[in-house]
């Protein structure tokens, strides 16, 4: 029976009533891992739905020249491994590995059908979380077609260094999975951001110098 | 310097290729039988090729990005 205090980092479980947290409850377990720990291996049979409790994660997939592509990052409250198990081959569609030592709630493959048939809250919030990964992949393709991968960059530089709680641990490649881009591209751009005053870069420190330049970055495509 | 100012390893991932030290352009890392470490760490300038060649994903090289004070 898992203590209900772990599902307060967990927004889609905290929100949902009393007994379909009841239910989760005496249905889940915890699992810890530590940093580096591969959780989900690709292509392998979805077995269980995982939501972070604490920690981050990256989702990842081998591409066909053997190198590792990031696909995303998350951090806790982060259900995951959910349209896996909603397929209907059931089947892991990446891997997922931890980037910190991580706290996960755990349901089976049926527990997490069990809730969908008999928790109609539980179906609710999984379609508002799809819902957000939709508008956030609509809002990627957006800027993908609206804006140049420069000014994706500065934006994004922007959005993390406004959010101190998200703006570290952040890797090349991960950086350009979120903005639709490849690392190579990141490594040219951030070298320019550099040359051109905007920002300064020290070991695992990138430090945004010339606000306005950077918000210039971004309007000069807005008109 | 402390030991988080290196890039971050992650050996289960590692196969001993041995390219990250290969190109490593300031000879930071030196490869052992369980993979390669940073020998000499306050030579490493963060410039974060291991990670971009290694095939494995195994290293890391996380950044911060902040605005200047």
């Amino acid at each position: 029976m898992i203590d209900e205090r772990y599902f307060k980092p967990i927004p889609l479980i905290s929100s949902l009533s009393s007994t379909t947290q009841g239910m989760i409850a005496e249905r889940g377990f915890l699992r810890e891992l530590q940093a580096g720990e591969t959780l989900v291996i690709e292509g392998m049979p979805a077995e269980y739905a995982y939501f972070l409790v604490s920690g981050s994660v990256r989702v990842i997939r081998m591409r066909r020249d053997g190198r590792m592509q990031v696909l995303a990052r998350f951090g806790p409250g982060a259900p995951l491994n959910i349209i896996s198990l909603l397929n209907q081959k059931k089947v892991n569609r990446a891997s997922i590995e931890t980037l910190t030592t991580t706290a996960l709630l755990v349901l089976s493959a049926s527990d997490f059908d069990y809730l969908l048939s008999h928790a109609p809250d539980f179906s609710k919030a999984l379609l508002g979380i799809f819902a957000e990964r939709i508008a956030t992949i609509t809002d990627l393709a957006a800027g993908l077609s609206l804006y140049s991968v420069r000014a994706r960059l500065a934006k994004f530089l922007i959005e993390l260094a406004d959010k101190p709680d998200a703006a570290s641990g952040w890797t090349q490649d991960e950086i350009a999975a979120h903005i639709g881009t490849v690392r190579d591209v990141v490594g040219r751009l951030l070298r320019e951001f550099e040359a051109e005053g905007l920002i300064k870069r020290s070991r695992q420190q990138i430090s945004l110098i010339d606000r306005e330049g950077l918000f210039n970055q971004i309007e000069h495509e807005d008109r | 310097m402390t030991k988080t100012d290196q890039p971050i390893i992650n050996y289960d991932r590692c196969d001993l290729c041995g390219k990250c030290v290969a190109a490593c352009p300031v000879n930071a890392l030196h490869m052992t039988a369980d993979g390669p470490v940073f020998n000499q760490p306050l030579t490493c300038t963060y410039c974060t090729i291991c990670e971009d060649i290694c095939p494995q994903g195994a290293i890391r090289a996380p950044l911060t990005v902040r605005w200047a004070s």
